[in-house]
């Protein structure tokens, strides 16, 4: 038990919340103005290759996030004028989207780096790791907080961001009328159109941080599908969050922490088929513990709208 | 005439989008540096070339028309069934354990098996269909989990218990199924197998049901507007059960033709790469949920598929031109209901 449950575990929890919270955050914001964005696993998956493309055009890791960033926000930007303007089912866009995410992520790999499955180049330099000063000398914290990719930090620090923007500043209070009721929010004179903009654009940039955090934070490399229904969890951590970024990190960490651990079962006896289904298994039976009427209702009626 | 005009008006869309998608695939097709116009007709050879290749590709289609038409239907009841390619794997893997474990004549194995196929892809799509309807776990997400719980425990039935050890081939799979216990194939020497027929009689038999019978009816005004279909004595939960039962059952029966009329074994992997559950969602997103529509889709994505490999074996564009396709296809026919959505705004207001 002392060698599953050792520091590294934890260390590479956190490393592997990372991309299900940035993109369960933006998730979150998506179903605060009404809007249920199946599409996040497309999303990342877009966000993971352009980073590798980024870097391997660029050179730097920096700018290759940043072009993670403008790729997918061009791809959040078809989503949100199919939903917002063309009216189109958002559940409808968002899995033509991920269709979309998948086929295009292999053309290109096949097109640009000429490779069938992975990409991977020695050469390429991946995110680097941040030591933090004063904590990373405490012994056991240190080695779990300490040393990780700058996203890593980035997503906590937003978290908290998050938390105030929605519950503390005007505009995220017109964030969340614009969700709860766009007529009565319109009438105040609240933009409703633009805030979904707004919330969808800013889920595209969380997405990109999420993809560029899982091809370039760790292994630097890409390999075809490799979100590996990354988005989908995410998706059930907004849900389980209930779209309020404090509940939606407690849910990644859930998820990570199962992650983690399957990934460090494998060493053991278990067939790796099982530990594999762990993270899904305890998905379904969170659900069942957690959670909230009112939220799924209003998830419930997306879902029922199926033309 | 105006009925001329309506049937022009529900084809206009579909057919725009089809050549929005081709487009979208000419621009990638250009950017790889590649012949538009050749690797087009190379697509078209590879999809209807010769009769050889159209019964590929109504091969192909035979899954993809199955699985559409349980999507349909559950789309029709205002389900969003995500969970066709575990319901899928499973139908598959019940059959090739029945078609090689049950004692008996060639013929009882052959039903028995199918049989095994629909009930396993319903049961676990009800399982789905019964955690909403009793603890109301969002559908579409229990669904997608239970899609990668249902592969990767038929990856281990096949990889420990029940893999083939007799062959050099470390290839997770069971052995083989007796000969007498396959499908028949349609033609001499071609890959079309009689599964296809069930996919054809499925397609009839559900626009048949979905039009003229009472529980039909019941399906259609649930998904139309759930609250009318309550307050009409509908029970949601029971029609849940049912509908999302049926839906995994046809799941289900693709997995069963898979496995008794193409490859005559339960193969890791080899009904999930393909991604035959995705386009069959597809198929149904593209007709708007008609079953007939759905077949017809169906042999279109497939026609796509089989082209898009012989745009590989043939030129140096990639295959995944046809994915491209498929998906910005989907994109604007979702725009579909903006389409009446603006008509109908203009006759209220005229």
């Amino acid at each position: 038990m002392d060698q599953l449950f050792d520091v590294s575990l934890f260390a590479s929890t956190l490393r592997m919340i990372t991309p299900i919270l940035l993109a369960a955050l933006g998730g979150a914001l998506c179903a605060r103005v009404g809007l249920f964005n199946v599409g996040l696993e497309g999303l990342i998956l877009i966000g993971a290759f352009s980073a590798i493309v980024g870097n391997h055009l660029t050179g730097s890791v920096w700018l290759a996030v940043l072009f993670a960033i403008v790729c997918v926000l061009v791809f959040s930007l078809l989503l949100a004028y199919m939903a917002i303007h063309l009216k189109a089912n958002v559940i409808v866009v968002g899995i033509s989207l991920n269709f979309l995410a998948l086929g295009l992520t292999t053309f290109s790999l096949r097109a640009i780096f000429d490779v069938k499955g992975a990409y991977y180049d020695k050469s390429m330099v991946g995110l680097p790791k941040w030591d933090i000063p004063l904590i990373k000398d405490i012994p056991w914290v240190g080695d779990v907080v300490s040393g990780h990719s700058p996203l890593v930090y980035l997503s906590i620090v937003l978290v908290a961001c998050l938390q105030y923007y929605l519950f503390k500043t005007v505009s995220g209070f017109r964030l969340l009328a614009a969700g709860q009721n766009p007529v009565a929010a319109r009438s105040l004179g609240i933009k409703v159109t633009h805030i979904q903009y707004g919330a969808v654009l800013m889920c595209g940039v969380l997405c990109g941080l999420a993809g560029a955090q899982l091809s370039l934070g760790q292994v630097t490399m890409f390999t075809e599908g490799m979100t590996a229904g990354r988005g989908f969890i995410a998706l059930v951590a907004t849900m389980l969050g209930q779209s309020n970024p404090l509940g939606v990190a407690g849910a990644s960490l859930l998820f990570g922490f199962m992650d983690a651990l399957s990934t460090r079962l494998q060493g053991y006896a278990l067939p790796v088929h099982f530990t594999m289904m762990l993270p899904y298994v305890v998905t379904i039976i969170a659900m069942f513990f957690f959670k909230d009427k009112s939220y799924l209702a209003e998830a419930r009626k997306a879902n029922e709208s199926s033309r | 005439m105006d009925k001329l005009k309506g049937i022009l008006g529900a084809l206009m869309q579909p057919l725009l989008a089809i050549i929005v998608g081709l487009g979208a695939g000419a621009i990638a097709i250009a950017i790889v540096g590649g012949s538009i116009t050749e690797t087009y007709a190379e697509m078209w050879k590879g999809a209807f070339g010769s009769f050889y290749f159209f019964t590929n590709t109504l091969s192909r289609a035979t899954p993809i028309m199955l699985i559409g038409l349980g999507v349909a239907l559950a789309f029709r009841a205002g389900f969003f069934n995500m969970g066709s390619e575990g319901q899928m794997v499973l139908g598959a893997l019940s059959a090739a354990v029945t078609a090689i474990y049950l004692p008996g004549p060639a013929w009882l194995k052959l039903v028995a098996a199918l049989l095994a196929g629909v009930i396993a892809g319903g049961l676990w799509s009800a399982f789905a269909g019964w955690l909403d309807a009793r603890f109301r776990m969002n559908l579409l997400i229990t669904t997608l989990l239970l899609n990668y719980i249902a592969s990767l425990f038929a990856g281990y039935v096949v990889s420990y218990p029940l893999m083939d050890r007799s062959g050099s081939a470390a290839m997770a799979q069971t052995v083989m199924v007796d000969k007498s216990v396959w499908l028949p194939k349609l033609f001499q020497g071609m890959s079309l197998h009689a599964g296809f027929l069930f996919a054809l009689i499925g397609a009839i038999a559900l626009a048949w049901f979905m039009r003229y019978m009472v529980k039909g009816y019941e399906i259609r005004m649930m998904g139309g507007n759930p609250l009318f279909a309550s307050y009409g004595g509908v029970n949601r939960g029971r029609l849940m059960l049912y509908s999302m039962f049926v839906s995994g059952g046809f799941a289900g029966l693709a997995g069963a033709g898979e496995v008794l009329g193409t490859q005559y074994r339960y193969l890791d992997g080899a009904l999930t790469s393909p991604g035959y559950a995705w386009s069959g969602i597809m198929a149904t997103l593209l007709a708007g949920s008609n079953p007939l529509g759905t077949a017809l889709a169906a042999i279109l994505l497939a026609a796509l598929q089989t082209g898009g490999m012989g745009v590989e074996r043939n030129t140096d564009v990639p295959l995944e031109v046809s994915s491209i396709i498929q998906a910005v296809l989907i994109l604007f026919i979702s725009a579909k209901f903006t389409y009446s959505f603006f008509k109908k705004k203009k006759k209220a207001g005229a």
